[in-house]
């Protein structure tokens, strides 16, 4: 089993049009992985159908019951996160700032503090049109532990995943949690770099978390020809990270609305295709090169 | 809601790339030229809003963001594992009565400490990213930016919001993260309206959806702002009118104005823009001021 992670830093690089189109070339023989749990697209570019659902958990949260409740203020003491609330004397958690350390409950001294489970959001599994399946989930907007959300997508996609599968992670945006989760462990990142000041900045970033995570990495340049200086610091930047380059994507309105047309990028005629089937191909090269290897 | 006398106005979006920084930066800019105004850069995962300002200074130190991790008195330390069985972040190992802190996924709750009977835990800061200021032509900005590495980017939200909050703006343009979770929760938390920035395609309908449901769950009154209007045809007007969501601003997709936004450069010779800014950031201020619009 082989993992391939696309990731960006910068958000709308272009990583889920990109993991779509790898996806779509290895065709039924690959698993996709939507780890952008609380902005999943992936299922809108490959045409998902057939979606079972499973509820997901994040583990407990807290409450305080009002009636055991002394007001005496130790769990306000005791919390780090402000998530305890004074309100007219009495007692609440914030559940939206509340980081489920639990250490409200263990200061009450009138055991007034429970903790619950409560559904965070859903867990799916999809087949597409493309033939491949879909692992994707939906977090509750507002809930937390995305990362635990991606590690669990990761997991289901592995169990679905044969020995000699490619599962393909579509991670995302930021270097935080979610992404170190959809990172972790996987063979090759492809890092989508939008030739713009701030995606070359936010790639950078990611480039560096790469490196500290001891992945092998290559990039693929999206967005090209809008300005040519961002378009040099994009491949200044890799060259100095010692990153090779899949291929540049140029700039192009006709890219747009592949999901509407329920196509990917790997199936397009347009201005950018020729370009974007050889950076795709250099992808193909480098999954086949990890093949081997095994 | 945010202290009287000042506004804060939150971009968000859902899906990245819509235009959060772009919308947020010429925000900004509007706002102040009427009153002292800060961008608050929130998005500490990416942080790119002090990119639009090729000519900003730095305005006082940088300010370390830091949380209270613990670390292991080995003399007084009994191998009970207590503060292993108290640790719920998976930060403490006890094995046969030796005792490991990953201090990297530590969230410093303070629970171990408190768990510990022999007092052989103590907590040292640990640096999780920064808070910096910077001046342009008199507009404040505020930068969270959490360190590469580190999964602690609310710790350094909240940061920048208690900064922000301190220096006493009219007005506060937060430039949030992309998302619905934790980061993005944390970064809409107190303000006085949500600007919702969408592009007109079906990835952006989609999670145009999911912020909206987080708004609505704060309870903080919201407006979209079509952004790249033209560019698709996902029809973003249309789920606004069956979300009851008030569409506050349009601005229609130009090349040259991608190619702007690539360099990040304002639209600053741009008539078009700057009357529907202004007008954005009027309906905006209004929502926030009368509790208007999405509820």
């Amino acid at each position: 089993m082989i993992t391939v992670s696309v990731a960006s830093g910068k958000g709308g690089a272009g990583k889920t049009s990109l993991s779509a189109a790898i996806a779509e070339r290895l065709g039924a023989a690959c698993v996709f992985a939507d780890c952008d749990v609380d902005a999943a697209n992936g299922a809108i570019a490959l045409g998902a159908a057939g979606t079972k659902s499973e509820p997901y958990f994040a583990g407990p949260g807290f409450e305080i019951d009002p009636a055991a409740c002394t007001s005496c203020g130790a769990c306000q003491a005791a919390c780090r996160f402000g998530a305890i609330e004074r309100t007219n004397g009495s007692f609440r958690v914030a559940p939206e700032l509340c980081e489920r350390c639990g250490a409200c409950l263990s200061r009450c001294p009138a055991k007034a503090i429970r903790s619950y489970e409560k559904q965070a959001g859903e867990l799916l599994v999809s087949d597409s049109r493309l033939g491949m399946r879909i692992v994707h989930a939906e977090l509750e907007p507002g809930e937390d532990t995305s990362g635990k959300l991606v590690a669990l997508v990761r997991r289901r996609a592995a169990e679905l995943a044969g020995d000699d599968a490619v599962i393909v992670v579509d991670a995302p945006p930021g270097i935080g949690c979610p992404v170190i989760a959809s990172i972790t462990g996987c063979d090759l990142v492809v890092v989508v770099v939008e030739a713009s000041a701030s995606g070359v900045r936010d790639a950078a970033r990611l480039v560096e978390l790469v490196g500290s995570m001891r992945r092998r990495a290559m990039a693929i340049v999206n967005k090209s020809g809008l300005n040519q200086a961002m378009d040099d610091a994009a491949r200044t930047m890799l060259k100095e990270a010692g990153i090779p380059v899949a291929g540049e994507i140029p700039f192009d309105p006709a890219l747009r609305s592949v999901e509407e047309s329920n196509r990917t990028w790997a199936s397009l005629d347009c201005k950018a295709a020729t370009r974007i089937r050889s950076a795709l191909g250099a992808v193909d090269g480098a999954i086949g090169a990890l093949k081997e290897k095994r | 809601m945010s202290d009287a006398g000042t506004t804060v106005i939150a971009v968000a979006s859902g899906k990245g790339g819509t235009g959060k920084t772009t919308v947020a930066a010429h925000l900004a800019i509007a706002g102040a030229r009427g009153r002292p105004t800060m961008l608050v850069d929130l998005d500490v995962e990416a942080p790119d809003a002090s990119g639009y300002f090729k000519g900003a200074g730095r305005s006082g130190d940088a300010s370390e963001v830091s949380v209270l991790v613990p670390r292991l008195v080995e003399a007084r330390c009994t191998g009970c594992g207590l503060c292993a069985k108290a640790c719920r972040f998976g930060a403490i190992l006890a094995i046969g009565g030796v005792i490991t802190i990953d201090p990297k996924v530590c969230k410093g709750c303070g629970a171990c400490v408190n768990a510990c009977p022999a007092a052989a835990l103590e907590e040292i800061p640990m640096t999780v990213g920064q808070t910096s200021s910077f001046d342009a032509d008199g507009l404040a900005i505020l930068e969270g930016r959490m360190a590469i590495g580190d999964i602690r980017s609310t710790v350094v939200i909240e940061a920048a919001k208690k900064r922000a909050a301190e220096s006493g703006a009219a007005l506060q343009i937060r430039d949030c993260p992309p998302g619905v979770s934790c980061p993005a929760t944390h970064a809409i938390e107190g303000a006085d309206y949500v600007v919702l920035v969408a592009e007109p395609t079906e990835f952006s309908i989609h999670d145009l959806g999911a912020a909206v449901r987080l708004a609505r769950g704060r309870g903080v009154p919201a407006g979209v702002v079509i952004n790249k209007d033209g560019f698709g045809d996902a029809d973003i007007a249309g789920f606004c009118e069956r979300e009851g969501i008030p569409v506050i601003g349009r601005i229609a997709f130009k090349r040259e104005r991608a190619a702007s936004g690539a360099a990040a450069e304002p639209w600053s010779d741009d008539a078009a823009i700057s009357g529907e800014i202004d007008a954005i950031l009027a309906l905006a201020a209004d929502g926030a001021r009368t509790d208007g619009g999405l509820r």
